[in-house]
């Protein structure tokens, strides 16, 4: 009876109707997850060892951004940017979900983990499609998110893979037979939670943040149990005290953000006491630099996104780059890009840990975010401060003019910039890959009071202006010197992830539906493919026997609107 | 308008998605009893006829469940709608949603959207990035209500009522979505809506 009425989620106007009917008769079987599918077919086992030396190897994918360093860089020569012409489909998985699809497949040993909308994993034989298990997640009856329905894949370790889930869960299947082994609940939906980030799972402890701030939640990182789902640390990224921060009058960058102080500090005197309802989720994965057992990551937006007045002060750590113990889940050290913000310029691009020139020429450990601003920022890892940042990758303009009733026209609009899209970095060539929005856009505030966490509260609108042309960029940023050694510009605006590999590439999608491959050093394309729905999740690369493969989900994007589908398009050279 | 037409498809599936996925904790069938009430102006199965009156099926279940509790705590205002909250439970305003959110949308026939309207409304539509909240197709998602197929006189009193702050649970949203909406605006978006369906 469940695979009867799910089967209609590919359906047609025509017949949801006989769906709806069928939704009654399907409420006891429903009370479970299902998993169907025969299971793997030999053992499934990642080791720490294996999670650890991801980068360095080219046979399997195995983390969401290919290692703890997060710097999607694929290190095989296979498929490069002499015969990347040659690349044609190996085959298509058909999901049964037609809807955003921002996932990045997991492989380990010929063995593909993906994920789509609404929760659902597929385990799939990497070289040939073949379907091993299919597991669905039960929906609790009440979900509170924002901006699709989306889910941006699992993580694995040992014999299990993870996932986040949208009415705020952690469910732990077992990686060979797909079935339910533990789910915890990680925060409540009905205050605005949910889950959409694969988790990031390390020395058996798995990470993961939060959505939540177009709601007023409080925003976090926890770490849980890998073997029960039990809590181990909890981080808010909202501390009870203290977070008004230092009443920074500028950005990162030096810029005049027309606060004003005074008022905001008499605010904050008559009532400070907001922590619980300023937001600042953590949408994207953590890195993880194991060395100085360090855990970093971005905090998104204050609440609500554009009414300042509700929240005096710098609103820390929101818009902030964060470092955090990993042991114990406590503070190391921030820097905040935007304090106080009332744009929704937040950071949601996952940190990736790379070697950087500090400001002497010295190359020193280093971390690197892409904001939503359309800047690279560049910080040293010793203590979060910023060593430079890059040239405007898109067109900025009127920073920072305060939202208005009747809307301010501000450039980049609200989604970036660089939105969630991960980079990718090529650390030989020294650069970094950024899929950037320019989409034209004004900002308008409205005095809201929180709404009690089940309802959206921006405190205002963004609106396009439909006489400006909206269009995306790749921009390839020096890292050590912060300028764009080249841009390739694009129809529409750009979201979903890159790849950088050793074979001189860099792959992108696009919300038209091509997937294309750019040469690294120069962004000359070398080939695309055309995947009929928007091309915007995350794409990966792996080995299956002797032959690369190259990955990519094209079910579109919920925030775009770009054109929805339900596959996985996996690529290689021919024989 | 293939591309919207797909939009709809998908998002349409994604209704029955939601529709069986709220199914499992909220009782429908006790719903469809406690609904006998709401016949008079919602109509059969919440396909309202009377275009003052919302449409009901098909709608989130999230949002309908918050529209209740609202209503029954003042902070959405329509006395037509006191009489029928007084006695209203917690459960029941699950029931209730659960049944609604289960049946299907069928428009109202008598409503002739103008083409040129549709076509300015959807254009504006596009502009004011409704779809980024109420999704492709405007089937709606959790609290976001569903205004596909939506009666246009109540959809244009809608947004006239956020825009002057008749209606104010929407968490200052729809107030400054509808700030900047002329009445030419909000006629054009009312004609697209309803025809979406």
């Amino acid at each position: 009876m469940q695979n009867n009425t799910f089967a209609f989620v590919r359906g047609t106007v025509l017949t949801a109707g006989i769906a709806f009917a069928l939704g009654a008769g399907a409420q006891e079987v429903q009370q479970k997850p299902a998993t169907s599918g025969g299971g793997v077919p030999k053992n499934v086992n990642v080791s720490q060892e294996a999670l650890t030396k991801a980068g360095g190897q080219g046979v399997n994918w195995l983390h969401t951004n290919g290692s703890y360093d997060q710097q999607r860089f694929y290190p095989g020569t296979q498929i490069s940017n002499q015969n990347v012409k040659n690349l044609r489909v190996a085959y298509v998985f058909q999901t049964e979900v037609v809807e955003s699809m921002e996932t990045a497949p997991i492989v380990i040993d010929g063995v593909m983990f993906l994920t789509t909308s609404y929760n659902h994993v597929y385990a799939v034989d990497a070289a040939t499609g073949k379907e091993f298990w299919h597991y669905k997640h039960k929906m609790g009856p009440v979900t509170t998110f924002c901006c699709g329905p989306n889910n941006r894949g699992v993580a694995i370790s040992g014999g299990k893979v993870f996932m986040g889930t949208l009415d705020a869960k952690l469910v732990a299947l077992d990686a060979k037979t797909g079935k339910l082994l533990w789910e915890t609940q990680i925060a409540d939906p009905e205050k605005g939670y949910s889950e959409t980030m694969s988790p990031t799972v390390i020395d058996n402890k798995v990470l993961i943040g939060t959505n939540g701030g177009e709601y007023g939640v409080r925003g976090f990182v926890k770490a849980f149990n890998a073997d029960d789902g039990k809590l181990a640390w909890t981080f808010y990224t909202i501390p009870e005290k203290g977070h008004e921060g230092k009443w920074d009058p500028k950005d990162a960058t030096g810029r005049d953000m027309k606060r004003d102080i005074a008022a905001e500090k008499a605010a904050f005197a008559k009532d400070g006491s907001f922590y619980q309802t300023l937001g600042g989720g953590v949408w994207m994965n953590p890195s993880v630099d194991l060395k100085s057992r360090t855990v970093w990551f971005v905090v998104g937006n204050p609440s609500p996104d554009l009414y300042g007045a509700e929240r005096p002060g710098d609103n820390l750590y929101t818009n902030s780059i964060v470092a955090i113990d990993l042991d114990k889940g406590t503070y190391k050290c921030h820097f905040q890009y935007i304090a106080h913000d009332v744009w929704d310029l937040d950071a949601v691009s996952p940190p990736i840990l790379v070697d950087v020139k500090d400001k002497a020429g010295k190359m020193i450990p280093g971390v690197i975010h892409g904001g939503k601003t359309g800047h690279v920022y560049v910080h040293d890892r010793k203590d979060c401060s910023l060593i430079r940042f890059s040239e405007a990758m898109v067109p900025q303009e009127n920073m920072w003019v305060l939202p208005t009733t009747e809307g301010a026209r501000m450039l980049p609009g609200a989604n970036g910039g660089v939105e969630w899209s991960p980079m990718a970095v090529n650390s030989k060539l020294r650069l970094a890959y950024a899929l950037n929005l320019h989409q034209p856009m004004t900002y308008h505030v409205e005095p809201a009071k929180y709404p009690g966490g089940s309802k959206l509260w921006l405190g205002g609108a963004f609106k396009a202006i439909p006489s400006e042309k909206q269009w995306g960029r790749v921009a390839a940023v020096n890292i050590d010197t912060g300028k764009m050694a080249w841009k390739y510009d694009t129809e529409q605006p750009l979201i979903g992830g890159g790849l950088a590999t050793a074979g001189g590439l860099f792959f992108f999608g696009e919300g038209n539906g091509l997937f294309k491959a750019l040469d690294a050093a120069s962004g000359k394309l070398l080939w695309s493919f055309q995947c009929g729905a928007g091309a915007n999740a995350m794409p990966v690369s792996y080995m299956v026997g002797k032959k690369q493969y190259v990955a990519m989900g094209c079910g579109g994007n919920t925030q775009l609107d770009f054109k929805r589908g339900n596959s996985v398009f996996v690529f290689a050279l021919p024989d | 308008m293939e591309k919207l037409r797909a939009a709809i498809i998908a998002a349409t599936a994604l209704v029955v998605m939601a529709a069986a996925v709220a199914a499992h904790a909220q009782d429908v069938e006790k719903g469809r009893k406690k609904a006998e009430a709401c016949i008079a102006c919602h109509g059969p199965n919440g396909n309202s006829t009377q275009p003052q009156f919302p449409i009901l099926a098909g709608q989130t279940a999230r949002y309908l469940y918050l529209q209740l509790k609202d209503f029954k705590e003042g902070c959405r205002a329509e006395p037509q709608m006191d009489p029928f909250l007084k006695d209203l439970s917690r459960d029941d305003m699950f029931d209730l949603s659960a049944f609604f959110a289960a049946q299907k949308l069928r428009t109202a026939a008598n409503f002739k959207p103008d083409p040129v309207k549709v076509e300015r409304g959807k254009k504006k539509a596009d502009e004011v990035l409704c779809t980024m909240c109420h999704l492709g197709g405007f089937m709606g998602q959790n609290e976001i209500p569903r205004v596909a197929g939506q009666h246009y006189a109540y959809v244009v009193k809608q947004l006239k009522d956020f825009k002057t702050a008749k209606r104010t649970n929407d968490a200052g949203n729809m107030a400054s979505v509808s700030k900047t909406l002329s009445d030419q605006d909000i006629d054009d978006l009312a004609n697209f809506l309803a025809g979406l369906y």
